[in-house]
């Protein structure tokens, strides 16, 4: 059983039909994430990006590589806020490796270099 | 502040459908594009969970049960353990609990913690934990 050491996956530029979808796709239609003035009444130049979508994509850089099955725990910690428009970039580093699995360490940061969330991944070693 | 006497408040479970088309559109939002991914008895993608989770009763819903408004809300932490795949045509039962609300900063932020099952048949699938960070000031704006 191998686990790359790295795996990095790029997303984006997130566009507002992404937000759209996702909106309905999730069933969090915060507006936050939809229109330009409740964001700025938050305090953010555009509008939000799901974190949910941040973790999905996560998620992804996993499954991508090691398939859904096999991905049995993710955690993120959301420490920054990605905006209408930005590129995401995911990222994870194998921390442990055995018989039963991989311990990923993962962080999401917009390609302008603002962290967005950290956290890690349980991937079995076996579906 | 938010009314603390809601900690422990657990909503009724409901089953909710793994509907292909959810999984499909779920998939479209997130990049996903490998049709696998939402074929007939497909693994559900891992945070997709969360998608089943607001048509049981939404995080929104549960923000107005708590009298937050959703103006000065962020998502601070969410953690998924699944323990047995969810395919797409499932019917998961969901059941959610507020399991904590803590001030901090001197009531400028709240944290509310949210813990959800997710079970099929008898069989217990997963687990997920939310945070939800509330910005009072921004709310009361």
């Amino acid at each position: 059983m191998s686990f790359p050491e790295r795996l990095v996956l790029r997303c984006g530029p997130v566009n507002a039909v992404d937000l759209a979808l996702f909106a309905a796709a999730s069933g969090d239609h915060n507006p936050l994430h939809l229109d330009v003035e409740t964001a700025r009444r938050a305090g953010f130049d555009r509008p939000v990006v799901h974190g949910m979508l941040t973790m999905a994509y996560a998620a992804r850089l996993f499954t991508q590589e090691f398939g859904a099955p096999r991905v049995r725990a993710l955690q993120t910690r959301f420490v920054g806020i990605a905006l209408l428009d930005d590129v995401i970039e995911l990222k994870a580093n194998l921390r442990h490796a055995d018989c039963d699995g991989a311990l990923y360490e993962l962080e999401a940061a917009t390609l302008m270099g603002t962290p967005l969330a950290s956290g890690i991944a349980r991937i079995a070693a076996t579906a | 502040m938010t009314d603390r006497s809601r900690v422990g408040f657990t909503t009724p479970a409901s089953t909710v459908a793994v509907d292909p088309w959810r999984v499909r559109l779920f998939c479209q939002a997130t990049g996903e594009t490998d049709p696998t991914a939402w074929a007939p008895n497909a693994v559900v993608p891992p945070t997709f969970l969360k998608a089943l989770e607001s048509e049981h009763f939404s995080s929104a819903a549960l923000l107005k049960l708590l009298d937050v408004p959703l103006a000065g809300v962020l998502h601070a932490e969410q953690a998924f353990d699944i323990q047995a795949p969810v395919f797409v045509g499932d019917q998961v039962e969901i059941q959610r609990r507020v399991d904590r609300i803590d001030d901090k900063k001197d009531g400028a932020l709240t944290f509310i913690a949210v813990d959800t099952r997710y079970r099929v048949g008898e069989r217990p699938v997963a687990s997920s934990r939310q945070t939800i960070l509330v910005r009072n000031q921004v709310a009361s704006t």
